[in-house]
């Protein structure tokens, strides 16, 4: 529908995951949703639930443990959607880049539309990526966006589109 | 002309709802959102892939929405008052199956929450509606409209339903049912695009239902009607910055104990 | 005439060809037409006009007065048997009572059996109801383990208790009254018993010497009828006035307390649901039960506007409000509708009590629209007890899959209770109209509209508590095994819920009032809606939302209790209410 199109960007909602984060990157998301920097102009709205976001704000370097929730979210979020990717752990891995029990950022999992640099990252920042995603939001189309990894299966079940097993655990599916 | 407001009901609850965000943003000193934003968002959601779980869980959101805008469109009609509050009920049972009818944890307990609500605001809701027809002689709005000095009969009442509002509208310190940071919007969590947009929408029909029950307080004077509902679109916003959430069950014993004993004196007040 | 005869000696006639022919398609078949007969014939009288007033014959006078005797010692002998000293007592002082009352007993009066409009009312539900629910006992014991007489003497039973019940609702002579009321304590006190194990022998007990405690007052009450006024007729008991009038109705409205299992007698009624469904779906909530507000309304010419009236309304309201609140606190599905019943009940013989024309209107309509509600949801529960081995809540959680159309039968009970438009509902909504229309004459009543909107809000939090349970349900891509029910159980229910319909339809109609019928708006638009069930194939279908998890949840019932101080208050309360009743009836 076209004429809807141009709204997409007047009401971005967000959810917001810490895939691991040392909460510094949370914290300035917080200051930006805050009344100081008043995301709420913008119409963002922390819904705090895949469901009804548009904006998929991650922060951290994808813990092992945190990576099936990221996936699962990530693939409850209807399409269009946008992926940014706050603070340098996220581009990354940042400063735990290569340890044992964290993924180098988020893009080996999902696809990420805008990385937002910075340890922690400040909230102009972060308001600037929103605003960048907004733009990627208004192009991008309703197609069915799937994760890299983890990924289960888009099945058709008597005329039913089901995405109950887009995203999987580690190990059921896949060779991880 | 009446059917006209009533077609348009939904965006003059959706103006009151953006009214109220950039109320509330002002008084927390910021910019807040445009007055428009809450159908930039019902835009937006038309324009989102939607995710449901089950056919009836959805059916029963679109039901809820009709029923309720049925409802609204019974004030408007200038119908009894207890007919409008039971189909507002109906309105009300409608989401609260459709929270029960998917295994949702947040969705359960925002049903059981819903459920504790209605138990709470509807008998305040039927006192009131009683208080209006010992004054009045009727249960009929279009009867209750052409009497005047609510206000003095039945101040207690007002009383009463001034604390039930916030339950209604969802606001502090009685917004258990909704309680975003606290179970992702209860009922509410498993709609997105269209559905949830019928769940958004009713949003702005109860502020409808509610301020029109403060309304009628005003009696044949709109005046007086409409600077009752401003006065207490204020309050209930200046409240809802100002308190923390209580829990459920405290509400529930707010309510039947301050609320309620209000309502009786005021009734008995009118019978002795 | 021959219309009544129908309706008390069909059932019997039925109950014999039961007993002697062991077929069971032959079962189906007696029970179908006797549903069907006894239904016909009670609508048609309800149609027809005329009243009919009937002498009972001498000889069956004293075949009455016999058996009255027999079964007074048959309870002497069970008390003794059992060894329980309540019932013994009881027994043995209605024994003497009963003596002393026939020995002085006005011989001549007025006729002993008088079918008025209250009656062809009850006709209509007795035989409405109950042949419906016999005919659902036929299947229902087909899964019972008992031997084949004892099933067939089962169906027989509760054949033979509905004309018992055909023939209390037309007894004007209290003593006829006090043998029928007898009889269905006894067919409750032996239907309890039935399945012979520890539970079922002590509740059937208990529900013994509670509705003795019934008879006792009746027999006290005619004792002062005889007394004060000469007479054992209701008829001329309540054209009477002065004297000591008011405490005979009071102590006649004491036992339809007790019969209503009010509180705190209730404890026999929820003892009552051991026994097989059916005879928690015929006793317990549809008909016996029913004789409660049945007495009260056949009372209420003078009790309204009375204290006695008052006092019984007072308790009536408040026993809606607590019986409420108790049943939040329970999780076997029965006894929740036994709570239900009771609260309901409380309603009834409060609206009946207060007695003006239109309160006691919206008691009747309220009497015929629980019981087909209650029946069909006590015959559901009787479904998932009998096909899915469910009893307790806890055990029917995301019930929806395995049995949807038994949820579905259960949800529309649910929604027939609570919502406009049916009947009960639109009952509520008048008796709120009503009360407050009151209020004006008496600022008293304005307890009795507070317990109706409080009870009214409870029982709504009650049945959706338990919907809750029910219906949590996974994704309609997941297949599940869904099991469906047979026949025999699915037309009675199809029935029922036939009946609740046309009866809201009905009921609306009569109302000639044009808002009343745009009630029934929402509800038609809710049933259309499956009709566009295709439509939502488009949409995709996900996971609930739990955080990213992906385990399975299990949803957690919530349970409101009283405290055991504020419980024992209210029984204390109630005992006291009870008992005040006969002294307020003493005093005035």
């Amino acid at each position: 529908m076209k004429f809807f199109t141009p709204f997409r960007k007047k009401s971005p909602w967000v959810l917001h995951y810490n895939a691991g984060s040392c909460n510094g990157c949370d914290i300035e998301i917080l200051a930006a949703l805050g009344p100081k920097f008043d995301l709420e102009r913008f119409g963002v709205i922390n819904t705090g639930n895949p469901k009804q976001s548009d904006i998929f704000l991650v922060t951290g370097p994808v813990t092992y443990r945190s990576r099936e929730r990221l996936v699962e979210l990530y693939s409850q979020i209807p399409e269009p959607k946008v992926v940014v990717a706050v603070g340098s752990c996220t581009a990354t891995g940042g400063v735990f880049r290569g340890m044992y029990n964290v993924e180098d950022g988020i893009d080996r999992y999902i696809p990420v539309d805008v990385y937002v640099p910075g340890c922690a990252s400040s909230p102009q920042l972060i308001i600037d990526a929103l605003v960048k995603g907004l733009e990627v939001l208004e192009a991008k189309s309703k197609e069915i966006e799937k994760p890299y990894k983890l990924f289960g299966a888009i099945e058709t079940i008597a005329n039913k589109l089901s995405r109950l097993n887009m995203a999987t655990k580690v190990g059921q599916n896949e060779k991880d | 002309m009446i059917w006209v407001w009533i077609a348009l009901a939904p965006i003059l609850g959706g103006l009151v709802y953006g009214g109220e965000r950039v109320l509330r943003a002002r008084m927390q000193r910021r910019q807040g959102p445009p007055l428009l934003q809450p159908f930039y968002d019902m835009f937006k959601l038309l324009d989102k892939r939607t995710l449901i779980i089950h056919a009836p869980h959805a059916l029963l959101a679109l039901a809820h929405f009709a029923v309720l805008w049925f409802s609204i469109a019974a004030i408007f009609l200038g119908w009894n008052l207890l007919y409008i509050i039971f189909l507002h009920l109906f309105a009300q049972i409608l989401l609260i199956l459709a929270g029960y009818s998917v295994r949702s944890p947040y969705s359960h307990i925002g049903s059981n929450r819903e459920l504790l609500m209605v138990v709470a605001y509807e008998p305040i809701l039927i006192l009131v509606a009683v208080g209006f027809y010992l004054v009045s002689g009727s249960f009929e709005i279009a009867e209750i409209v052409k009497g005047e000095n609510y206000l003095l009969q039945i101040p207690l009442l007002f009383a009463a339903l001034l604390i039930i509002v916030p339950i209604k509208v969802k606001k502090s310190p009685f917004d258990v049912g909704e309680a975003h940071q606290e179970i992702v919007g209860g009922i509410e969590v498993e709609y997105s695009g269209v559905f949830y947009e019928f769940l958004y929408m009713s949003r702005f029909l109860e502020y409808i239902f509610i301020y029109s029950f403060v309304y009628l307080f005003g009696g044949e004077s709109h005046w007086l009607g409409a600077v009752l509902v401003f006065g207490v679109f204020l309050l209930v916003n200046l409240v809802d910055n100002a308190t923390a959430r209580v829990r459920p069950a405290h509400m529930l014993k707010i309510i039947y104990t301050v609320a309620v004993s209000l309502a009786v004196v005021n009734l008995l007040g009118i019978l002795l | 005439m021959d219309m009544v005869l129908v309706l008390v000696l069909l059932p019997i006639i039925a109950a014999l060809l039961l007993g002697l022919f062991p077929y069971q398609r032959l079962q189906y078949i007696i029970s179908g037409a006797t549903l069907a007969l006894l239904s016909i014939v009670a609508f048609s009288l309800y149609t027809s006009l005329s009243d009919f007033t009937f002498h009972l014959p001498h000889n069956l006078n004293i075949l009455i007065i016999v058996a009255d005797v027999v079964l007074l010692l048959f309870f002497l002998y069970q008390g003794r048997k059992f060894n329980n000293i309540k019932v013994m007592v009881l027994a043995v002082a209605q024994l003497l009572l009963y003596g002393y009352i026939e020995s002085i007993a006005p011989v001549a009066g007025r006729a002993e059996i008088v079918v008025d409009e209250l009656s062809k009312f009850m006709f209509l539900i007795i035989n409405g109801v109950g042949g419906v629910i016999v005919l659902y006992a036929v299947k229902y014991m087909e899964g019972e383990s008992a031997s084949p007489f004892k099933k067939r003497l089962f169906v027989g039973a509760l054949l033979v208790f509905l004309s018992v019940m055909n023939l209390i609702v037309c007894a004007n002579s209290i003593l006829l009254f006090f043998f029928l009321f007898e009889m269905t304590t006894l067919a409750s006190y032996l239907l309890i018993a039935f399945r012979g194990d520890e539970i079922s022998r002590e509740n059937a007990l208990k529900a013994l010497w509670m509705n003795q405690i019934g008879g006792v007052v009746i027999l006290v009450g005619a004792l002062i009828a005889i007394i004060g006024f000469d007479t054992v007729m209701f008829d001329t008991l309540l054209e009477s006035s002065g004297g000591v009038l008011m405490l005979s109705v009071a102590l006649l409205s004491m036992a339809a307390l007790v019969k209503g299992a009010s509180l705190p007698f209730e404890g026999w009624l929820l003892g009552a649901m051991v026994a097989p469904t059916p005879v928690s779906a015929m006793l317990h909530s549809a008909t016996m039960v029913k004789i409660a507000p049945y007495l009260i309304l056949k009372l209420s010419p003078v009790l309204a506007a009375t204290m006695v009236g008052g006092i019984i309304s007072l308790i009536g309201a408040l026993v809606f409000v607590a019986a409420s609140y108790l049943a939040l606190s329970r999780s076997v599905f029965k006894e929740i509708l036994g709570y239900s019943t009771v609260a309901l009940l409380g309603l009834m013989m409060a609206l009946a009590a207060i007695g003006t024309q239109e309160s006691i209107a919206i008691a009747m309509v309220l009497m015929l629209f629980h019981a087909l509600s209650k029946a069909l949801l006590f015959l559901s529960a009787g479904v998932l007890e009998k096909q899915y081995h469910c009893k307790n809540i806890e055990e029917m959680k995301g019930m929806v899959n395995r049995a949807p159309k038994t949820v579905g039968f259960i949800l529309f009970g649910f929604v027939s209770l609570t919502l406009p438009p049916f009947g009960l509902f639109m009952g509520k909504l008048f008796a709120i109209t009503s009360v407050a229309s009151l209020l004006n004459e008496h600022p008293a009543y304005l307890i009795v509209l507070l317990a109706l909107i409080i009870g009214s809000a409870l029982l709504v939090l009650l049945y959706f508590k338990v919907a809750s349970a029910l219906l949590s349900s996974a994704s309609d891509v997941v297949q599940s095994e869904t099991m469906p029910i047979s026949a025999g159980f699915n037309i009675p229910l199809v029935v029922l819920s036939f009946f609740i319909v046309a009866g809201a339809v009905g009921y609306i109609m009569m109302q000639q009032n044009i808002f009343v019928i745009l009630l029934a708006f929402p509800m038609l638009f809710v049933f259309a809606l499956p009709s566009i069930i295709h439509s939502m194939e488009r949409y995709d279908r996900t996971l609930p939302y739990q955080c990213g998890e992906k385990g399975s949840f299990d949803s957690a019932l919530v349970y409101y209790e009283p405290s055991i101080k504020i419980q024992r208050a209210m029984y204390w309360g109630f005992g006291i209410l009870f008992v005040a009743v006969a002294l307020v009836g003493a005093m005035s």
